[in-house]
């Protein structure tokens, strides 16, 4: 896991241990790395979170997942905004904090609720890397949610077609199709 | 419902269509790219798809064009425009040419999944209409039905059929899909001295064109591997009276040279055959394609075209005739509801309201489903408009009859929400500067808090 940039080290922690225990991936906080300034998008105020992935995961590098955490508010080149990002399948995927703090009226949320969505949207992510795709399941953590009230409804549980799949995903890092240099084992760096 | 869709995106811009293409197969929706209109065109030929999204702005054959000719070929495809903001007159404009919707960039994630749920029930729809047609298809036939009509317009091709009728010479039909072409082609065949004869169709867009030529030749046995029996082809089959070529403009060059070739020797051989037949059959060809323009593009021959052309009937879009539209639904209402056993089936004045103000799209195929449908849902005698299921937006309901004010307000609206009410960052977003967003804001009473 790569803090981007100045992150709270609490909030790393619920994350890796969130994806230690519900995924059963080895998860190792790496020292953090600088804020990925070209990601920046200036006239939005935004980083764009695909240039992100590509910072985290440069094409033809092979080792371990990465899961990329940043204060600062996400967005695509086709959308206003996103929670996090992954690459289906791939290697890498990013969460931001930003809006996860806030409440529907402006105010901050508690820091329980906080970190619970951290949580939601760090293991949704941190899924899509392996390889599972949105459903429509209630309830589901890999249901889509496009606003705080949607992610706040989710479970902190996968239904039981996508804990299948999961399984799936699982054995294709054992199967070492993706190496993990951090740590000892498959696992997320 | 099945959520999934079959989706065709097109965008000349390699970053955005990777990263949305990424995005959608997250969703769990199976993806194509095409980097143009062409290659787009091409990929709709190799394989369907539920959901074309497109990028207006394009370099050579842009998004409107290509929604145009999608609707053409292929009318199944719904169709979502993709614009910049700034260009929401073409994104109006893509809804009046039957774009199902249109997104403006960058948008909203709750709205592109709402989006992308609404094209799902929609597809869902269109199979289920599908299917009621097809067995409108093989049942009952309406016979006459589908030429009603008081327009001056119809009065024209009536009078055409009726002179059509007892000529010998072969006649073309054009217009779009679902204006009944092959119900004037009946017509014809029924006004004329061949009435009793056969009238032989074939729709030469659902065959391949080695199955085309066997269908339409015949073939002997062991002509091909599967062809285990002698078989009469459609010429034979027409013999003395009427054939009917549907969707003409698809037939391949190839086949063009042989169809003339029987036209103007009157005979013809099986496939695999050394044997000539002769067959003396009345020629009908039907199309929704420009002929002339594929002529120009050298994808139809003028040969062809003027053999086939010698009389000329063009069906007018039901949209262009709107005071046939409540005549027609009645006769459908009537007839529908005969069927069903309920009777006395009335219109209200919403209903009406609404089938006169839609374009019709797919003409008065659509209309008799509509209507198919409102029987079946209907209760009590009156049928109102939340009985008419339509599968484009209904003008008066939908954005494209919102000014283009009204459009872009509600963009602001979401993309300033998106941003938690920050004027700078939606400014950003939108590719304007701050100035002018407060400007518009002020004009819409929305002061930024
Ligand atoms: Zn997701
Ligand atoms: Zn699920």
């Amino acid at each position: 896991m790569v803090p981007l940039g100045r992150v709270s080290a609490t909030a790393a922690a619920v994350v890796a241990a969130n994806l230690q225990a519900l995924l059963g991936l080895n998860t190792l906080v790496v020292r953090p790395w600088p804020e990925p300034s070209p990601c920046l998008v200036p006239t939005r105020g935004q980083y764009d979170a695909s240039l992100i992935l590509r910072e985290l995961a440069p094409e033809g590098e092979s080792g371990a997942l990465r899961l990329g955490l940043i204060n600062h508010d996400l967005c695509l080149s086709f959308l206003t905004f996103v929670f996090g990002e992954a690459q289906l399948g791939g290697r890498a995927a990013v969460v931001s904090l930003h809006r996860l703090q806030d409440l529907d009226d402006g105010s901050r949320a508690p820091q329980a609720l906080f970190l619970e969505r951290l949580a939601k949207v760090g293991l949704h992510e941190t899924a899509h890397v392996l390889g599972l795709p949105h459903c429509r399941a209630p309830g589901c953590l890999m249901r889509f949610s496009g606003g705080l009230a949607e992610l706040d409804r989710l479970g902190l549980e996968f239904c039981p077609a996508c804990q299948g799949r999961l399984a799936v995903g699982r054995a294709r890092i054992r199967r070492g199709d993706v190496r993990a240099p951090f740590g000892s084992g498959p696992g997320l760096g | 419902m099945n959520a999934r869709l079959r989706v065709l995106l097109v965008d000349d811009e390699l970053a955005m269509r990777e990263s949305l293409a990424a995005w959608l197969r997250q969703d769990g929706h199976q993806v194509t790219k095409a980097a143009g209109g062409l290659e787009a065109l091409a990929e709709l030929e190799r394989q369907e798809f539920d959901l074309a999204l497109v990028d207006i702005k394009m370099p050579g054959m842009d998004g409107l064009e290509l929604l145009r000719r999608v609707k053409d070929a292929h009318p199944d495809t719904l169709v979502v425009i993709i614009t910049a903001y700034g260009s929401i007159e073409s994104a109006v404009e893509a809804m009046k040419a039957g774009a199902s919707d249109y997104l403006l960039k960058p948008f909203d994630p709750e709205h592109l999944m709402l989006l992308l749920e609404k094209m799902a029930r929609q597809r869902d729809l269109l199979r289920e209409n599908s299917a009621l047609r097809q067995r409108l298809n093989e049942g009952e036939c309406i016979g006459f039905a589908g030429l009603v009509g008081q327009s001056p317009a119809m009065r024209a091709v009536f009078g055409q059929i009726e002179d059509a009728a007892p000529a010998l010479a072969p006649v073309l039909i054009t217009g779009e899909t679902g204006t009944g072409k092959e119900m004037v082609a009946r017509a014809i065949h029924n006004q004329g001295p061949r009435a009793f004869a056969p009238f032989v169709t074939i729709n030469c867009g659902a065959v391949t064109e080695t199955l085309l030529e066997s269908e339409l030749f015949g073939h002997e046995r062991g002509a091909f591997t599967g062809a285990v029996k002698a078989r009469r082809g459609r010429l034979e089959m027409a013999d003395g009276g009427t054939l009917f070529l549907d969707e003409v403009g698809e037939i391949s060059q190839k086949m063009q040279v042989a169809l003339l070739r029987v036209l103007e020797e009157k005979r013809f051989q099986r496939v695999g055959g050394n044997q000539y037949l002769a067959s003396d059959f009345r020629l009908i060809s039907a199309t929704n394609r420009d002929l002339p323009a594929l002529i120009q593009q050298g994808r139809f021959r003028q040969d062809f075209f003027y053999r086939i052309n010698v009389l000329a009937i063009a069906i007018p879009p039901l949209r262009e005739r709107v005071e046939d539209i409540i005549p027609l639904a009645e006769h459908f209402l009537a007839y529908f509801a005969a069927q069903t056993g309920k009777a006395n089936l009335v219109l209200d004045s919403r209903a009406q309201r609404a089938l006169r103000a839609y374009p019709w799209p797919g003409n008065v195929r659509e209309l008799r489903n509509v209507i198919e449908r409102a029987v079946i849902v209907a209760q009590g005698s009156s049928v109102g408009l939340d009985k008419l299921t339509f599968l484009s937006p209904l003008p008066e309901a939908d954005s494209s009859a919102m000014t283009l004010a009204e459009v872009e307000l509600a963009h602001i609206r979401r993309v300033l929400k998106s941003q938690g009410g920050s004027v700078s960052a939606t400014a950003g977003v939108l590719g304007i500067d701050r100035s002018t967003l407060s400007r518009k804001l002020k004009k819409a009473g929305l002061e930024p808090s």
